[in-house]
């Protein structure tokens, strides 16, 4: 059975779609992930499928329901932190129970367990104010797992962590995962969107691919990603490094430049060489498997980054 | 502050035992302010800020009807609104108001109370839903506060107004209920008007639960839809 159907899906805000005829489907069950740069949609469509926004046209279905009439189902976590950090974690989640409608003991029981879940029993009592970013985010999280939640989407989970608490928060996903819960995860962060079983690539509003990590990365990034790192960042260096590069596509990272090529092995050596006859330094040069943001700069020809910034 | 302000600043030539009551009518604008402060500007201030903070959109994914949020919200709206009313009564009386009201004028003023209350967390949640920035959300409540407080006779003497602005102060249900309570707390001398007719007390009531309805009506199908 479908957790998720969404077909055709059309929005638009003051005369721009942000979504423009979204297909989606996702099997009950299973982690997908929607990774797309800001402005591309990703968050508008969890909205819908969480039933805070309304689409113009198109389905959207949540096990087989308008999302209205489904909430009891959905499990939703804005990407803002929502809990009040006057309260502590329990006094957050108690009130959430009692909005649901849980009576006072029933509230502190399923507290309690879902404190557990989420690892934060400990850090209970303490006022939200004291947790780390990673802590709030999984207070926020238990919020949506209450008893019922069949679909559970998380939007930009992991922005602002450190890899501690990233590994901590993807720990805990895995045994909701466990739970039979579908997962949508709503990121631009590639390191992120790999560990879900499918994912969907999502740019001004259109799904541009969809699969496996695995097989978006056989399909649509089949080259060796070469990053190449320099003293200084030059014309000159990117000049020398198209020429080296399938199309003369160079995508700049923070991490230096990046390449791509049918022939890592030969090309990492010729591009050591151009470099330094041209009279750059190369600090490091590495040839690594494509990762997710690489499809996504093949399919649209801008990194991740760049297409946020803009 | 105000009420410590007012009650040295604006009862210099009046005679000696009229003053208790004067600081007292001062203290009941003063209260009526801190009401229509707490309605106009704390409330949308709260809907903005959740709006801002994600807490809105999870509420709103959740099995739950708005009117659960919205007894929420009118709750901490007559939590704080009946707190500021505390303390700016005992200010006053601490600095020499005094009231003629005791017996059945004390339930009745705090009927008046009710409908402050009503008007102005009705006019605070159209605020809410309108305005969906937090600092906008502030400054227009308390724009709204202070400019219709100004024009209505609340900080200045009724008689003072020009004609217009006297007919609005009738017609404004936090004006009314303002004359209303002093002319009950603090003595029918204390009001140029008599604000205790039936039809104005008619007018008061349904003015107040209207802006209250309209309020509650917009917010529980605008502000709870975010497009």
């Amino acid at each position: 059975m479908l957790a998720i159907h969404v077909e055709n899906l059309v929005k638009t805000y003051d005369n721009r779609r942000v979504l423009d005829g979204v297909n989606l489907d996702v099997p009950e069950g299973e982690f997908y992930a929607l990774m797309g740069p800001n402005g591309s949609g990703k968050t508008t469509l969890a909205s819908i499928i969480a039933a805070v926004k309304t689409q113009d046209s198109g389905i959207v279905e949540v096990h087989g329901n308008k999302p209205a009439q489904a909430k009891e189902f959905i499990g939703y976590v804005p990407q803002e932190n929502f809990s009040s950090p006057k309260l502590s974690g329990r006094e957050n989640l108690v009130y959430f129970a009692n909005l649901l409608g849980y009576s006072r003991s029933q509230a502190n029981q399923l507290v309690a367990e879902v404190l557990k879940n989420v690892g934060l029993s400990e850090e209970a009592d303490k006022r939200v104010a004291k947790y780390s970013g990673g802590m709030r985010k999984r207070l926020e999280v238990a919020t949506a797992i209450f008893p019922g939640i069949k679909v559970l989407i998380l939007d930009e989970p992991t922005t602002g962590l450190d890899p501690t608490a990233r590994r901590a928060f993807f720990s805990m996903v895995q045994e909701i995962m466990d739970r039979k819960t579908s997962i949508i995860l709503i990121t631009h962060i590639g390191s992120d969107a790999e560990l879900a079983s499918r994912v969907g690539l999502i740019d001004n509003g259109k799904m541009i691919a969809e699969g496996t990590p695995d097989e978006l990365k056989r399909k649509h990034a089949v080259e060796d990603v070469i990053t190449v790192e320099t003293a200084v960042k030059t014309d000159s260096v990117l000049s020398v490094l198209k020429g080296y590069s399938i199309n003369g596509k160079v995508a700049e990272s923070e991490a230096g430049y990046k390449i791509y090529s049918r022939n890592g092995d030969r090309v990492l050596a010729d591009v050591v060489r151009s470099l330094d006859q041209a009279g750059h330094k190369v600090m490091r040069i590495e040839m690594a498997r494509p990762t997710l943001e690489d499809v996504f700069f093949r399919l649209t020809e801008r990194n991740l980054q760049e297409a946020m910034d803009n | 502050m105000w009420v410590l302000i007012g009650s040295f600043s604006f009862t210099g030539s009046a005679p000696q035992q009229v003053i208790p009551y004067i600081k007292g009518s001062i203290a009941i604008s003063m209260m009526v302010f801190a009401l229509m402060i707490a309605g106009m500007s704390n409330l949308p201030a709260s809907i903005a800020g959740d709006r801002a903070n994600g807490l809105l959109s999870k509420l709103i994914s959740m099995p739950i009807k708005p009117y659960k949020d919205f007894i929420g919200r009118i709750s901490a709206v007559i939590t704080l609104s009946l707190l500021a009313a505390a303390l700016v009564i005992v200010v006053g009386i601490a600095v020499g108001a005094r009231f003629t009201g005791t017996g059945v004028e004390i339930p009745q003023a705090v009927g008046f109370v009710f409908l402050v209350i009503c008007a102005s967390a009705g006019v605070g949640l159209i605020i809410g839903t309108l305005i969906k920035n937090l600092q906008g959300a502030i400054m227009t409540g308390v724009g709204i506060a202070v400019i219709t407080s100004a024009i209505s006779g609340l900080f200045v003497p009724y008689e003072g107004l020009p004609v217009p602005l006297q007919t609005f102060a009738r017609i404004y249900p936090i004006s009314s209920a303002q004359a209303s309570i002093v002319h009950l707390l603090a003595g029918p001398n204390m009001v140029a008007y008599n604000p205790l007719t039936s039809g104005q007390i008619a007018l008061t009531i349904a003015l107040s639960f209207a802006l209250l309805l309209v309020g509650t009506v917009l917010y529980s199908r605008l502000g709870w839809k975010l497009e």
